[in-house]
């Protein structure tokens, strides 16, 4: 057993020194597990990055966007990260309010995005729209609307993530809260008996979909390109609703505690490059911020437009987060 | 003075070092932590936690030990493999399990197609608590029942002679020999399913199919991740511990543990294993779990088909950091449960106070009820004071692991050490021996097995745990259940089920080992 | 009578083969080396382990196809005789009664057994409650109620201390007095019996070596080729 302990610490004496001996100077960048994962565009980004700036470039990462806020917060002023990748927007409003954040002073005017971005703290990299997903050789007739899902009561069944835990499952509960206001509570007492069941994360709805237990499930308008590009499936969908769509903007910014202020900037400046805005379509299966001038791959040109993009601001979402998830807490838990 | 008994200063050190850990989350923001009324949604909640673990738990216990009596009985070729299965489900990642119940028993489940073959044209939905009961015996009847049987085997073969000797039938012999050992290893065991069903939290709300059926770790997760909160995760964590606490001393005084028993001979053939009645009954329930069990795992074993696409150099390194991170983990457990093991002896033996020997009992099962997630958020706070964050993970993670495995590993140690005092107490008192010599000569001769048994569980269980490898995970930090859920979140479903297959596989070989080391007579 | 003849029981590291004869009415101590097959011997009496080949009878009755509930033996071993959860007259009543349910005539009879043995007024105490030397005695009054005429006792006081010992030797010989009993005892301190067995059997190497008068036993020259044990 000593010996066990004493490889066990020369292990762990191993990673460290692999981090400390470093001859050039390296920039922390803290992203989500899958986004530097092996499917990634995490290891291209790194590539390219590496190319011209004579830095190292190491990923840190914690699960999802929730797991990084909340590193970052436990983390506070001594946080290693120069530069954080892959904040959602509706947990914006709580990252800024740590207080770690620096301002981009980038031009961020002419981007690729369905909204106007005016934020001077977070760039956003990609985007997507939140819609629901299905099997076309199943589901022939979709809805056709947001409205048409809830109150047909003989609509396909759905599965859902939990807004309390997941950030597409916060989306889509905003995304009915845009359509129905002050009725969402009626409007989810009426979509209830058909949906299978609000799960921890995206993973396990769309673990659940694949596996067939229910017709569509929540994710984004971009999901259909993945099947269609890793998979070659073209029956994979995304439903369009007529109402619009709820937006879904992944941001990046620097810290202010940052030892690298220069080469922290270099980096978010490069986030809105074609070197980087390439890599995420096909490694981060989202739009680009800034469409690359090489242009979209081709099954991203077919994938659903919505007619109309819907968004909260983040400061609305965090003042009404807790009204907005008692509400369907209400509504769905009888 | 005198030096306090070094299991007396582990006990104090854990228990710092969850108080501290809570209080450094509750005063995060530097205020007081608000006393929060928790409100009739988690009131609701509660209640259904406590009906579903309870459920879940009486259930569990049942299947596992029909089981357990059944293989006690009966021996067939390939027992062995079957022992070692039992001891691999409860350390599967939920997300696998959640999969394989819907695999076989989902809408378009292995079952509803077999019942459509026969012409049957329905639709059913196990979502509710068929699923989250299915989930849960599924994950925790075989440790039951694993249990159990090791329990069984200690019955002293001169008791199963006599009870040849005195004609006993099939139910004098379930009265006088197997009923005092279900009767000895429940009241843990129970408390044990209890916390794990009751923290259960990803399989509840896949499963569970609505808000309503969820856990009090929910809002625990949602505070410290979304709202982060720390305070109110802090005063959630703390019902729930004082919640499970009770239940666990509840249970720990309804049932008083009779004292062990062991011999030295060689086990004695069960005198009841001709009994025609129950040949049958044995054959049934073993059939019955084999059909219950066996479809799942081989929906777990699919992921084989995808072995080949996840041999790469992540593989390679999230399982040497798994097994690098479950080996320190396991010294940690191990050792604390040697240490807490000896203070409790001690109190039960030397100073003749079985209430305070009691606590020691207590102690590691109350490290289930803690919060994982918060926990770790706390011991961060007080630690990013002395330590670099970059290498708390270092830290943190084997440490949070080998406290999670400790109550698993209590359980096989500290009854042996006891039986050690029992037998070479004196003696070695006597002999003046003490401190380390007394341990070499009195304790490790019997503990060296059941050491080695705990050792391999409780890799076993750092091994499949995802817990706070989502907060603190990161590149460097990548274990097998982690890569599991990159894997997923990059819609490589396929490829995950085989990281899963991988993890219940080591699972598996870990429990071979510890089963042979717990089953091996000493 | 019993008749042991030739019986062989093969082990991949062992071989046994017994022969022996034990007159009814009478204490036959079997002494030997540790290791020797002391115990099998009797575990092979009581039906715990079977012979390959060979004869074993008492009275004429072949044992070897009866199970060891339906012997005329009843067994005391050294460690583990009594249920812990059941009390010390429970544990007697087993060798009446497996069911532990008793007539009004039985009860009687287990609280005379008791007091034969000296423990009246114990009976309600479990054997954790109990000394050494008391829980034998209870293990003893189960093999005397049980009223077979076979009583094996396996190292039953070894665990005592010499004093104690003596005056459980002397509660055996007082019982096979009074009543028609046949004992068969295996001990490691021959001495402690020689003034009181009629008949000494030296087992070694899975034989019986010899058997004879207790004197003539422990004066053989096998006692030296077979270096006895230490005590303990």
């Amino acid at each position: 057993m000593i010996r066990e302990l004493i490889f066990a610490a020369t292990l762990l004496g191993f990673a460290t020194s692999l981090a400390h001996a470093q001859s050039k100077p390296p920039l922390t960048v803290y992203t989500y597990g899958s986004f530097a994962g092996k499917y990634g565009p995490g290891k291209t980004v790194k590539e390219r990055f590496e190319a011209d700036c004579a830095c190292e470039l190491n990923w840190v990462t914690a699960e999802d966007a929730g797991s990084l806020v909340g590193r970052l917060r436990l983390e506070g002023q001594s946080t290693k990260a120069d530069v954080v990748v892959g904040l959602d927007m509706n947990l914006a409003a709580e990252a800024k309010a740590l207080g770690l954040f620096a301002p981009h002073d980038m031009d961020v005017k002419n981007l690729s995005l369905p909204i106007q971005w005016a934020d001077d703290t977070f760039v956003p990299f990609d985007w997507g729209h939140l819609a629901f997903v299905y099997d076309s050789n199943k589901l022939a007739n979709p809805p056709k609307s947001l409205k048409e899902l809830v109150e047909n009561p003989n609509g396909p069944k759905i599965v859902l993530q939990d807004p309390r835990t997941s950030a597409p499952g916060l989306g889509f509960m905003l995304w009915m809260r845009k359509i129905y206001g002050d009725q969402a509570g009626a409007a989810w007492t009426q979509l209830k008996p058909r949906v299978v069941t609000f799960t921890k994360g995206w993973s396990e709805a769309y673990g659940l979909f694949t596996k067939g237990e229910a017709d569509m499930v929540m994710s984004y308008t971009t999901s259909p390109a993945y099947h269609v590009v890793a998979e070659k499936k073209n029956n994979f969908k995304a439903a369009n609703f007529a109402e619009g769509h709820y937006l879904h903007v992944e941001l990046a910014g620097m810290t202010r505690t940052t030892k690298q202020p220069e080469l922290a900037k270099k980096f978010m400046a490069f986030i809105l490059s074609d070197a980087f805005q390439s890599a995420m379509p096909e490694g981060n299966w989202m739009m680009p911020a800034k469409d690359p001038a090489s242009g979209l791959p081709a099954a991203f040109n077919d994938l659903v437009k919505p007619a109309k993009t819907l968004l909260y601001t983040p400061e609305e979402v965090q003042q009404n987060r807790r009204t907005f998830t008692d509400e369907w807490l209400n509504a769905t838990s009888r | 003075m005198k030096l306090p008994h070094p299991g007396s200063l582990v006990a104090l050190a854990i228990v710092a070092l969850v108080a501290g850990g809570f209080i450094a989350l509750a005063s995060v923001d530097g205020g007081k932590p608000a006393l929060l009324s928790i409100g009739p949604y988690l009131v609701r909640v509660l209640l259904f936690s406590l009906v579903q673990a309870s459920l879940s738990t009486i259930l569990s216990l049942l299947f596992g030990i029909g089981v357990a009596l059944a293989l006690a009985r009966r021996h067939f070729p390939g027992r062995e493999v079957v022992l070692s299965v039992l001891g691999t489900t409860m350390v599967m990642p939920s997300i696998v399990a959640v999969l394989a119940v819907l695999s076989v028993y989902g809408r378009n489940g292995w079952l509803a197609d077999g019942i459509r073959a026969l012409g049957w044209t329905g639709d059913f939905s196990i979502f509710g608590y068929p699923g989250i009961l299915i989930a849960h015996v599924f994950l925790n009847a075989p440790f039951v029942a694993r249990i159990v049987l090791d329990g069984l085997h200690v019955v002293p073969a001169e008791q199963w002679r006599l009870a040849a000797a005195l004609g006993f039938t099939p139910g004098q012999t379930f009265r006088h020999l197997d009923w005092p050992v279900l009767r000895a290893e429940v009241p843990g065991l129970a408390g044990l399913v209890f916390l794990l069903c009751f923290k259960s939290f990803a399989i509840v709300l896949a499963l569970g199919g609505g808000p309503s059926r969820a856990t009090l770790e929910v809002a625990i997760y949602e505070a410290l991740k979304i709202e982060l909160d720390f305070s109110r995760a802090a005063w959630l964590a703390f019902i729930q511990v004082a919640i499970c606490l009770s239940i666990t001393i509840v249970l720990n005084w309804t049932f008083t543990r009779p004292p062990v028993t062991t011999t030295s001979r060689p086990p004695a053939p069960r005198p009841d294993r001709v009994h025609r009645g129950l040949r049958v009954f044995d054959a049934g329930v073993l059939l019955m779990s084999a059909a219950f069990i066996v479809p799942l795992l081989l929906s777990v074993l699919a992921g084989a088909r995808y072995a080949v696409e996840i041999l790469d150099t992540d593989l390679a390194a999230a399982f040497v950091v798994s097994v690098a991170i479950a080996t320190v983990a396991a010294t940690i457990s191990c050792l604390l449960a040697v240490a807490l093991g000896a203070a409790a002896r001690r109190h039960r033996l030397a100073l003749r106070s079985p209430r305070v020997a009691a606590l020691y009992d207590l102690l590691p099962n109350m490290l289930l009820a803690v919060p994982p997630f918060a926990l770790t958020a706390g011991l961060f706070l007080i630690m990013r004071k002395f330590v670099d964050p970059a290498m708390a993970g270092f830290v943190l993670l084997p440490l949070i692991n080998g406290l999670g495995a400790l109550p698993f590993a209590y359980r096989s140690i500290a009854p042996r050490q006891l039986l050690a005092g029992e037998r070479y107490g004196r003696l070695s008192d006597s002999l003046g021996l003490s401190g380390m010599t007394k341990f070499r000569l009195m304790d490790w001769p019997l503990l060296r097995r059941p050491f080695a048994a705990a050792f391999a569980l409780s890799m076993a269980l750092s091994f499949g745990d995802f817990g706070i490898v989502a907060l603190f995970g990161g590149t460097e930090l990548r274990t097998l259940p982690y890569l599991l859920y990159e894997r997923l979140g990059a819609y490589r479903l396929d490829e995950a089920s085989a990281v899963g297959l991988l993890i219940l596989f080591t699972a598996f070989c870990l429990a071979h080992v510890s089963g042979r080391m717990s089953y091996a007579d000493d | 009578m019993l008749t042991i003849k030739d019986c062989r029981l093969v082990w991949p590291d062992f071989t046994a083969d017994y022969s022996l004869s034990v007159e009814n009415g009478t204490l036959c101590a079997i002494v030997g080396p540790s290791g020797g097959g002391k115990t099998t011997l009797l575990h092979m009496i009581a039906g715990f382990e079977t012979p390959d080949s060979g004869e074993l009878t008492f009275d004429g009755q072949d044992l070897r196809p009866l199970s060891p509930a339906a012997r005329p033996t009843s067994i005391v071993f050294q460690d583990h005789n009594l249920f812990p959860h059941l009390t010390a007259s429970e544990n007697v009543s087993l060798g009446l009664r497996a069911s532990l349910r008793l007539t009004a005539e039985e009860r009687t009879l287990v609280a005379d057994t008791m007091e034969a043995v000296g423990l009246h007024r114990l009976g309600h105490r479990k054997p954790g409650e109990m000394s050494g030397g008391q829980r034998q005695r209870m293990a003893l009054a189960r093999a005397l109620i049980s009223r077979k005429p076979l009583i094996l006792l396996d190292e039953p006081f070894s665990s005592l201390d010499p004093s104690l010992r003596r005056d459980m030797i002397l509660l055996v010989d007082d019982m096979r007095r009074s009543r028609p009993v046949t004992i068969l005892m295996t001990i490691h301190t021959p001495d402690e019996v020689a003034d009181l067995a009629d008949q000494m059997a030296f087992v070694a190497d899975g034989r019986v070596v010899a058997s004879g008068l207790p004197a003539e036993i422990m004066q053989g020259p096998w006692v030296y080729r077979h270096r006895p044990e230490s005590a303990g």
